[in-house]
């Protein structure tokens, strides 16, 4: 989190650096020590190797992890904003019967209904920001040099040659009007993109909380989705091979036997938005809108442009998540991610970002997923029963987030605090807030 | 003004709970047509979804019956408001299918004290003040199933293998009646291990993927699967498939639902699934035998059966699939 070497001036002795270092890490060790915690209370087989520390064990947490794990990738974004989605659960479940329905209905079905336009949308916007982004690079050409950039105003058409060609493989992919894979990888995000600048919208044009429009799309996702099933339907089963084409079966294979796929493309996804949170200007104005939004409007952030990408950018992993979703359990059904919503929010916070915006990381989210990823295997592998399940994942819930806490001494200062609390001036809990970059 | 609509509204109030009372009997009498209310919990479920399907075909056969149907969204308070509902309209009989017992017992109560005979349908209420009761009885279909178990797992008294049980909610009854049923009859064998210690999967077959995908990493050994329902079961399967251990274990779910278990078991994934039958379409026959003014039994207690391999294309195509 803070560079060690900004702390060497106010830190004179090694001590002290040590103590900081430790100080910025502690997310880290948290998960070293909830590894080392499943290390030590593994079973061991019957062979004599710790169950826990199994490839084929690991390799189960990191597919598991997968699909709220992408889901937290964008929560994080939105909550960086200071903003919430509570509708990922009902996008990724509308994600997953778009999914299935399109892999399994023969020609034309509800599902198009959603699909169509969002893929339109999602196209008129690409278009539409790319063609704005070569313009305003050839304007700044102009301005700086005298001279047009043309290969920049060609990119729009190159791209736009890209998305066609997708479209076109998408559909070639198809055979006997059922949709293949890459056809479900279009559609099925756009329909999440298209709910999350709906959202985006919303908040943006209403002034509303993100709270409760977003707490509103969560239901009417819920009724979207069943509406798109069809009333008599409560799960869309997708058999591959004799309902869906097989190829689908790619997004839940394990490469070399060991990698699963969900997990990669999870991977990818971190790093994709890690790059974009640290080196891009959009990531930037993440944090800028976070911190202080009003200031990020008077310095000239495009606010209203920033939030909505957000939302949609939300929306879009959700969905994506459906289908992952759809290949590993062979099902899309309208209440697929109830509750899915909370576990993402937790593994936000849990990775060190403030609900209060424009503090936190996608390191810290990725640790965070993989913090919850752990637990639950580590009680699961120890046949710890249902109910004591979910009170230990409370309790660690609030472990992480006390671990978080920035006060040099955490909860204990807190407590020598309580008692004199109402005495101990604002300016005095000021002091110990040091401030702190975002990202890692 | 305000006391005047207040009035009003007191007075229309007035008119709507007298009118039942006062013209119940004759207009029942006169009816050639029945309105009957059905009450059901919820429609994102499989089981209640063909629960809702056997209901209304057999509505279907009779031209004098208008069925209306409300969905509890899975929200007791729903619930209750939907019953109110056909209260207030004056439905001639209600059929319910309550969330849970103690939050719906009030409003069949209710019902009743409002003349409208009330047909319980699979969990009950925590009352006499109904008509009748009809439902399957989850013990007995764990019974058959910890039965089956037995004998796939080598007879009564030689039985020995190692078991995976799914629960479907440690917080249900129906879940610890299928287990306490299963075993009933796998606990008098001493060759019967269990593995896990309640494991909850939330009648999910998502959820009961990831168990089983950490049950088979745990547990070299597992030779039979018992989940509490067919998607949980399948989702053992799936899991045991993805690990290339499908092969050597055996699975059994209950609910034998056509769409699901029948095919599942048709295409040898499970080796059996026992029925628990929906009592959408008895329900509806028996409201008519209260609406006609015949005397009906208390109870009915649906029978079960054992669906494998052998009669499971049979009832597939009896479902027309």
């Amino acid at each position: 989190m803070t560079n060690p070497s900004e702390h060497v001036m106010s830190s004179s002795n090694s001590a002290e650096r040590l103590k900081s270092v430790l100080k910025s890490t502690k997310l880290y060790w948290g998960l070293v020590l909830l590894f080392l915690v499943g290390v030590i209370s593994s079973p061991v087989s019957s062979k004599g190797h710790n169950i826990f520390l199994s490839f084929g064990n690991l390799s189960d947490v990191f597919r598991q992890i997968s699909v709220t794990g992408i889901t937290a990738v964008g929560m994080t974004l939105v909550i960086l904003i200071a903003g919430i989605d509570l509708s990922v659960g009902s996008v990724l479940a509308l994600g997953s019967v778009v999914c299935a329905m399109l892999l399994t209905n023969e020609g034309w079905s509800s599902a198009y209904l959603l699909g169509v336009p969002a893929i339109f949308l999602l196209a008129f916007l690409l278009v539409l920001g790319i063609v704005a982004f070569s313009i305003k690079v050839q304007q700044r050409a102009v301005m700086d040099a005298g001279t047009v950039a043309p290969s920049r105003s060609k990119l729009a058409l190159v791209l736009a040659v890209i998305a066609a060609l997708a479209v076109a493989l998408g559909v070639a992919s198809s055979s006997e009007g059922k949709a293949g894979v890459l056809l479900v990888l279009l559609v099925v995000p756009a329909v999440g993109f298209m709910l999350g600048t709906i959202n985006g919208l919303i908040i943006v044009g209403g002034r509303l909380q993100p709270f409760i429009v977003t707490l509103a799309m969560m239901v009417a996702g819920l009724g979207i989705a069943r509406l798109t099933a069809g009333q008599n339907t409560a799960v869309w089963p997708v058999y591959t091979g004799s309902n869906a084409t097989e190829n689908f079966e790619v997004l839940r294979s394990l490469i070399f036997g060991i990698v699963p796929v969900p997990g990669v493309i999870f991977a990818g996804i971190v790093v994709l938005f890690w790059v974009i949170l640290k080196f891009t200007k959009f990531g930037r104005y993440i944090y800028a809108i976070g911190g202080n939004e009003e200031a990020a409007r008077l310095a000239g952030v495009p606010v209203w442009r920033v939030k909505i990408t957000v939302y949609a950018i939300s929306g879009y992993l959700a969905a994506l998540a459906g289908i992952l979703y759809v290949a590993q359990y062979r099902q899309g059904k309208p209440d697929a991610g109830m509750g899915l919503e909370l576990d993402a929010i937790a593994a936000v916070v849990i990775g060190g970002t403030s609900l209060m915006g424009g503090r936190g990381s996608m390191i810290g989210t990725l640790v965070g997923v993989l913090i919850f990823g752990f637990l639950s295997n580590i009680l699961q592998l120890n046949n710890i029963d249902s109910n004591t399940q979910l009170v230990l994942k409370g309790a660690i819930i609030i472990i992480a987030v006390l671990l978080q806490e920035r006060r040099s001494s955490g909860w204990l200062f807190f407590l020598s605090q309580l008692w004199t609390r109402d005495m101990s001036d604002k300016s005095g809990s000021n002091q110990i807030k040091n401030p702190q970059g975002p990202g890692d | 003004m305000n006391i005047t609509r207040r009035q009003f509204a007191k007075w229309a109030m007035a008119t709507t709970l007298i009118a039942p009372l006062a013209f119940n009997v004759s207009i029942a009498d006169a009816k050639d047509k029945y309105v009957i209310g059905f009450s059901q919990t919820t429609t994102v479920e499989p089981w209640r979804v063909q629960f809702n399907k056997d209901l209304e075909a057999e509505a279907k056969k009779h031209a004098n019956v208008e069925l209306l149907v409300a969905d509890g969204q899975d929200k007791t308070e729903k619930q209750v408001a939907d019953v109110e509902n056909f209260i207030r309209q004056e439905v001639d009989a209600i059929l319910i299918s309550p969330k849970e017992s103690a939050g719906l017992t009030g409003v069949v109560e209710k019902a009743m004290d409002a003349g409208i005979p009330v047909i319980v349908l699979d969990r009950n209420v925590d009352t006499e003040k109904y008509t009748q009761w009809i439902g399957g009885d989850n013990v007995v279909i764990g019974e058959a199933a910890g039965k089956y178990a037995v004998e796939l797992l080598g007879g009564k008294g030689k039985a020995k293998g190692t078991v995976v049980e799914v629960w479907g909610g440690l917080g249900t009854q129906a879940s610890h009646d299928r287990s306490d049923g299963f075993h009933k009859n796998t606990d008098a064998e001493p060759g019967i291990k269990y593995l896990l210690d309640k494991q909850s999967g939330d009648w999910k077959q998502d959820q009961a993927y990831n168990i089983m995908a950490t049950a088979l990493r745990n547990h070299e050994d597992i030779t039979l699967v018992y989940g509490h329902n067919d998607p949980m079961a399948y989702g053992a399967y799936l899991a045991a498939k993805d690990a290339g251990r499908e092969k050597n274990i055996l699975f059994i779910g209950v609910d034998g639902l056509p769409n699901e278990g029948v095919q599942w078991v048709n295409k040898g994934e499970l080796a059996a699934t026992f029925l628990y039958p929906t009592p959408g379409a008895e329900g509806l026959r028996q409201a008519l035998k209260v609406l006609a003014g015949e005397k009906v039994e208390k109870k009915i207690v649906l029978d079960t059966e054992a669906i494998t391999k052998e009669n499971a294309p049979a009832i597939l195509k009896a479902n027309g699939l």
